[in-house]
């Protein structure tokens, strides 16, 4: 199990710039993995890749992608029906992916539980608050218990107490053959809950390891409490101060 | 199938959340139908309000008894040379009448009819022949003759519909294929939310998601069919214009309306794919209906188009649809007479299919 690219190389149709290029990553199997970046690093575009959105013609894409497993993605943005209900939105996401019957009812519990949006299941969607729909579109990714989860940037737009909420749901959710990647722009995030990280810039990996392994490569003496800071002074240094949009 | 049944449970429930989206497809049909039935109805009364040309065979025994048959409503015209001619003609809807006198001792009667011709004024007609016949001692005693019947002659694309004949079914396509904005608009907030993305990432093959739209907007296009034929037989005539008279044949009815429903829906799923704003798709499904029906004789109909017009308006699906319907409800017509604009509705929908397929993995790739 688990995620391998390889002279991956990744071009948009009509854009000059490669969105990837020639990155190469493991992705091993089991915990957290963070994906870090500045916005047009290729953070999304890799997702997009993994999650096998993104196919390319001969001279758009080049190199190997590995993906074992079943995948789940869970996308930025609020990839669901607004005009549908919580349930109705789940029960729709759980059937397209072949679940029904008891399996459907019991997954679709389940999954409303641990986002513990079982109080707003009637209601639709679009008038959720913007946490509950956070909470609603980490569910419909779990339905299937995907083996490698792909979260891209899921707390975007959301208050303290549910960010707080999703983080530990998502580290909870780390577990022997199940991999996660979770791409952030905040530091914190990742320090709190990855295993391993990778910093990329214009479509290459910068840097790839565990905390521990960056943050001694940094060269940066590790400061009690260590992990606080440096993850975001390393991420500076490495991909400068200019501004990208 | 499973997927199926969800992706249409999905649309549906969608769609039927929409109020103000699905109000306006059948209001704006219903709409158009009424004002236009009634602002047409007397240029389009009998033939383009000229009154009803008949003829009487055999023409030398008949002459007389044209002339009196005459009157403001009907003209008499110039006998065809045969009966053969008569009925040749009568297809054409020229002349719309021909009553053949069989000579005999009683000698029987037959009225070649155009179907176009308002059943009122076919009934008008044979109310004449028989007040004339009776009235008058022209040698032709109805009360004795062996029989007096009439015969419709079938035309699926000639003679010239009436108000209500021409602004049911013309209004009632142009509603239909308005299902292109609704359909577009939905999709393009789909891809806009990441919701497409999720769905084929989750391995559902873009084709399911394409077929997953067709069988909630049939049923759409269908109810939109039911209410305008309803408008057209209760509405127009309580408002003051004629009533539709609907066709014996419903099952025709129903494969010309799905035929048609298939067109629009694929056609909608093609500026669905093609379109990446909500502007584009209004623009170019708008536009597109827009100039299919005045190209297509819905909003002009295509008997006063200049011939060039009327050529080019083959090429509109709507002029297609149109023919459809007026083969079943005009013409009385059977499935030989809607076979060809069916297929060519059908062909259009797979070719349109295919299309939106093609641009999307053009895209993606």
């Amino acid at each position: 199990m688990g995620l391998s690219v390889a002279g991956l190389s990744f071009r948009y149709p009509g854009s000059a710039e490669p969105a990837l290029d020639a990155m190469s990553l493991d992705i091993p199997e089991g915990g957290v993995f963070g994906l870090l970046g500045p916005n047009g690093a290729g953070k999304t575009t890799l997702i997009s890749v993994l999650a096998g959105q993104l196919r390319g013609k001969r001279d758009e894409m080049r190199g190997s992608v590995r993906v074992e497993g079943s995948v789940g993605l869970v996308p930025q943005e609020h990839a669901f029906y607004p005009m549908l209900t919580c349930l109705e939105n789940l029960r729709f996401f759980g059937a397209v992916q072949g679940l029904g019957g008891a399996e459907l009812r019991l997954r679709v519990d389940a999954v409303a539980a641990f986002g513990r949006i079982e109080g707003v299941l009637a209601r639709r969607a679009g008038q959720l608050s913007g946490g509950l729909k956070r909470r609603l579109n980490l569910a419909i990714g779990l339905l299937t218990e995907p083996e490698v989860l792909l979260l891209d940037e899921p707390t975007v737009g959301v208050d303290p107490q549910s960010r707080a909420f999703l983080l530990e749901s998502i580290r909870s959710l780390a577990r022997p053959g199940r991999t996660i990647v979770y791409t952030s722009h905040y530091m914190e995030e990742v320090q709190a809950i990855c295993d391993r990280v990778a910093i990329i810039d214009a479509g290459r990996v910068l840097i790839s390891g565990t905390l521990d392994e960056l943050l001694q490569n940094s060269g940066e003496p590790p400061p009690p409490p260590r992990r606080q800071r440096n993850l975001e002074q390393l991420f500076m240094q490495l991909t400068s101060r200019s501004l990208r949009d | 199938m499973g997927r199926l049944l969800a992706l249409w449970q999905k649309e549906w429930i969608a769609l039927s959340r929409d109020v103000h989206g699905l109000a306006g497809l059948f209001v704006m049909p219903a709409a158009f139908i009424v004002v236009m039935t009634l602002a047409l109805s007397d240029e389009l009364r009998a033939g383009g309000g000229r009154g009803a040309e008949f003829a009487v065979l055999p023409a030398d025994g008949g002459a007389q008894l044209a002339a009196r048959l005459a009157s403001e409503g009907f003209r008499a015209v110039e006998p065809p040379a045969s009966e053969a001619a008569a009925r040749e003609g009568v297809r054409r809807g020229q002349p719309a009448l021909v009553l053949v006198v069989a000579p005999g001792t009683p000698p029987s009667f037959r009225l070649l009819a155009d179907p176009a011709l308002p059943a009122i004024q076919l009934a008008a007609f044979q109310q004449r022949v028989l007040g004339v016949v009776l009235a008058d001692s022209l040698g032709f005693d109805l009360n004795s003759a062996a029989s007096f019947e009439v015969e419709v002659v079938g035309n699926p694309r000639g003679g010239r519909p009436s108000s209500v004949q021409q602004n049911v079914p013309a209004w009632l396509i142009f509603g239909m294929f308005f299902v292109v904005m609704p359909i577009s608009s939905l999709f393009i907030v789909e891809r806009r939310d990441g919701t497409l993305a999720r769905l084929v990432s989750q391995k559902v093959p873009f084709s399911l998601l394409l077929l997953g739209r067709i069988g909630p907007y049939c049923v759409v296009n269908l109810a939109q069919a039911a209410l305008m034929l309803l408008a057209g037989v209760t509405l127009v005539p309580w408002l003051g214009g004629e009533t539709l008279a609907l066709p014996a044949r419903g099952d025709l009815l129903a494969a010309v309306a799905l035929s048609t429903s298939l067109a629009a829906i694929a056609w909608g799923l093609l500026v669905a794919v093609c379109a990446r704003t909500m502007e584009q798709a209004t623009v170019i499904g708008g536009v597109g209906n827009i100039l299919a029906a005045a190209i297509g004789g819905i909003m002009v109909p295509r008997f006063v188009m200049a011939q060039s017009m009327q050529t080019l308006a083959d090429a509109s699906p709507m002029a297609w649809a149109l023919d459809g319907f007026h083969a079943v409800m005009l013409r009385q017509g059977g499935a030989a007479d809607i076979a060809a604009p069916c297929l060519k509705l059908l062909a259009l929908a797979a070719a349109l299919l295919g299309a939106a397929l093609w641009v999307h993995h053009r895209r993606r790739a």
